[in-house]
């Protein structure tokens, strides 16, 4: 058993779809993740995902999940849990953090795969416990068991506000409403249906204008706005709520990209500074891949695709997959990849994606 | 408020009851659990307070990155109790400014 | 809606007058408001507020968000004691 030459960063569906995929090839793998137990976010979706067979569809993340660890586990993926990568050096060589000391190791390939961070949106009292991360609620009640508060105002209905608001009554919780600042809804329309069913409702064009409260959130206080994304007079609403959960997107979680030197493109659909890769999801830097919610914000069954792209490739390049063997393989990832990305939500995301390969190539 | 029963996650696991010390009174918890989750549970939501405008703070992303949930810990300060497991006996305080502890404390004999 | 009094960066309690302040004092990249104001420096290392400083600097300055690259990225990105750092074990290459 010799040291590992992949590094996967990042244990969540990506990166563990990338290890899977490289150590059924017969490298030897690592997954590095700074939880107790890798399945990223995963584990929180509890509802059944879309999409065709071949995308799991009917089955909930948490199976997933569960799935992705059992088939790490035979195909003898290594994984270093409560790990955290600090630092990318020169040389492929990365810092952890285990524990009470910090090692430094070099690998022939790394795989980035750190996924998102939730995006914050600033008014007066945001500070005030009670306001949190629309994917902060969904730790605490979908993995902690835990209520955050009675009585909840989600802003935000893209998916993620919708499906969380949902998340929140089926533990038990009320929520007051949905604002969402858009004059339309960005989420799906069954998850949509689903929440006004349960009473919920949503109103598009609306904004949080203030939290109160003495020393935790106990009203939020909403409004309409403008065209000009001002308030608009005597449309100020009260809402007795001790919760205001913060669903306005993700952003890549790319500190270790951007350290290593990946070049990166600004592309809003795919959620803001995004690192640029080819084909085979390898970056502009030989030896360093990205996949997943890191090479810009998709969906479960995109990033397991693309991890698995990483996977292939990097397997490939350490000279344990033939070229024709790889080629073909990735064929059908590149097809997948390719469904997912149709449709009016995924239009954008296949246009945003083709320009992050655009600029790959360029020079 | 805990969830006992979920229609999709079932109920919950059984773990050993233990109790936690939170700024001097009994706070029950589960064993393993993260510290934070027990005390949402208990009703407690203000974690610490800040150094400059003593500005009460708790769980906020609740995954380990944006440090509000610090408390005291075992008389370490700066512990992030959202992703930290709670042992039986932990002694844990709400943290005033960057490392301390009790909620009235005077900023200016705070440096030593 | 004004509110300068705002907090951004959270774990410097850094306001949005802050930041207007130095931009007014002629800032006008990331890595300068960071600086000057603290705002990214704190424990989270400006995984909170870093497209809201972006946000102010780019309407405040005219410059398109994607002329705005965020602060230099360095180790380490996660907060860890000296004592860790200093007790480090490196593979032979």
């Amino acid at each position: 058993m010799g040291k590992s030459e992949i590094y996967v960063v990042g244990g969540g569906a990506a990166g563990m779809a990338a290890a899977i995929e490289a150590a059924r090839a017969g490298a030897r793998v690592t997954v590095i993740d700074e939880n107790e137990q890798p399945g990223g976010q995963l584990f929180k979706q509890i509802h059944k995902f879309f999409g065709s067979g071949v995308h799991r569809a009917g089955t909930r993340g948490v199976q997933i999940g569960r799935d992705l660890l059992k088939e790490a586990e035979e195909a003898g993926v290594k994984t270093r849990l409560n790990t955290v990568a600090y630092g990318i050096y020169p040389g492929k060589r990365l810092g952890l953090i285990c524990g009470d000391h910090t090692e430094e190791l070099a690998s022939p390939v790394i795989i980035l795969a750190t996924g998102a961070s939730e995006n914050a949106l600033a008014f007066p009292g945001w500070t005030l416990p009670g306001v949190m991360g629309a994917g902060a609620t969904q730790t605490l009640i979908n993995i902690n068991r835990v209520l955050p508060g009675r009585r909840a105002l989600m802003v935000g209905a893209g998916n993620v506000g919708l499906i969380v608001t949902y998340q929140l009554l089926q533990a038990g919780a009320d929520v007051a409403a949905i604002v969402e600042g858009l004059p339309y809804i960005s989420g799906y329309g069954v998850h949509a249906s689903k929440v006004r069913r349960a009473g919920v409702p949503i109103l598009t064009s609306h904004t949080v204008l203030r939290a109160e409260g003495d020393e935790t959130v106990e009203r939020a206080v909403i409004a309409q706005m403008d065209e000009k994304w001002q308030p608009v007079a005597d449309t100020e609403e009260v809402l007795e709520v001790d919760t205001i959960c913060l669903a306005v997107g993700l952003s890549p979680l790319a500190e270790l990209a951007w350290m290593a030197g990946c070049r990166f493109s600004y592309l809003p659909a795919l959620g803001g500074w995004v690192p640029v890769h080819d084909e085979n999801m390898e970056s502009n830097l030989q030896g360093i891949y990205v996949a997943g919610d890191l090479a810009g914000i998709e969906e479960a069954s995109t990033a397991m695709e693309e991890g698995r792209l990483a996977g292939l490739s990097a397997a490939e390049a350490l000279g344990y997959l033939s070229a024709e063997v790889a080629e073909a393989r990735k064929i059908e990832v590149r097809e997948r990849l390719a469904a997912l990305r149709i449709g009016s939500f995924g239009d954008g995301r296949a246009i945003a994606k083709r320009e992050l390969l655009r600029a790959r190539c360029k020079k | 408020m805990r969830i006992e029963d979920h229609p999709i996650l079932g109920k919950t696991e059984r773990r050993k009851r233990i109790t936690l010390k939170v700024d001097g009174e009994a706070v029950p918890a589960l064993e393993g659990e993260a510290i934070a989750a027990a005390l949402i549970a208990s009703g407690r939501r203000v974690f610490r307070y800040t150094a400059k405008r003593r500005g009460p703070r708790g769980v906020f992303c609740a995954l380990g990155r944006c440090t509000d949930c610090m408390m005291i810990v075992n008389g370490q300060p700066n512990v992030r109790t959202c992703v930290t497991p709670a042992r039986d006996g932990m002694v844990i305080q709400t943290q005033v400014g960057r490392r301390g502890g009790e909620a009235t404390h005077d900023l200016e004999t705070e440096s030593s | 809606m004004k509110n300068d009094d705002l907090v951004i960066c959270r774990c410097e309690e850094v306001t949005q007058a802050d930041i207007k302040e130095v931009i007014n004092q002629g800032v006008t990249t990331m890595n300068e408001v960071k600086r000057l104001t603290r705002a990214g420096m704190g424990l989270c290392q400006g995984k909170t507020c870093g497209r809201l400083v972006a946000g102010i600097l780019s309407g405040e300055t005219n410059q398109p968000l994607q002329e705005l690259k965020p602060s230099t990225s360095r180790a380490p990105t996660r907060v860890l004691p000296l004592g860790t750092l200093s007790k480090t074990t490196q593979d032979d290459d």
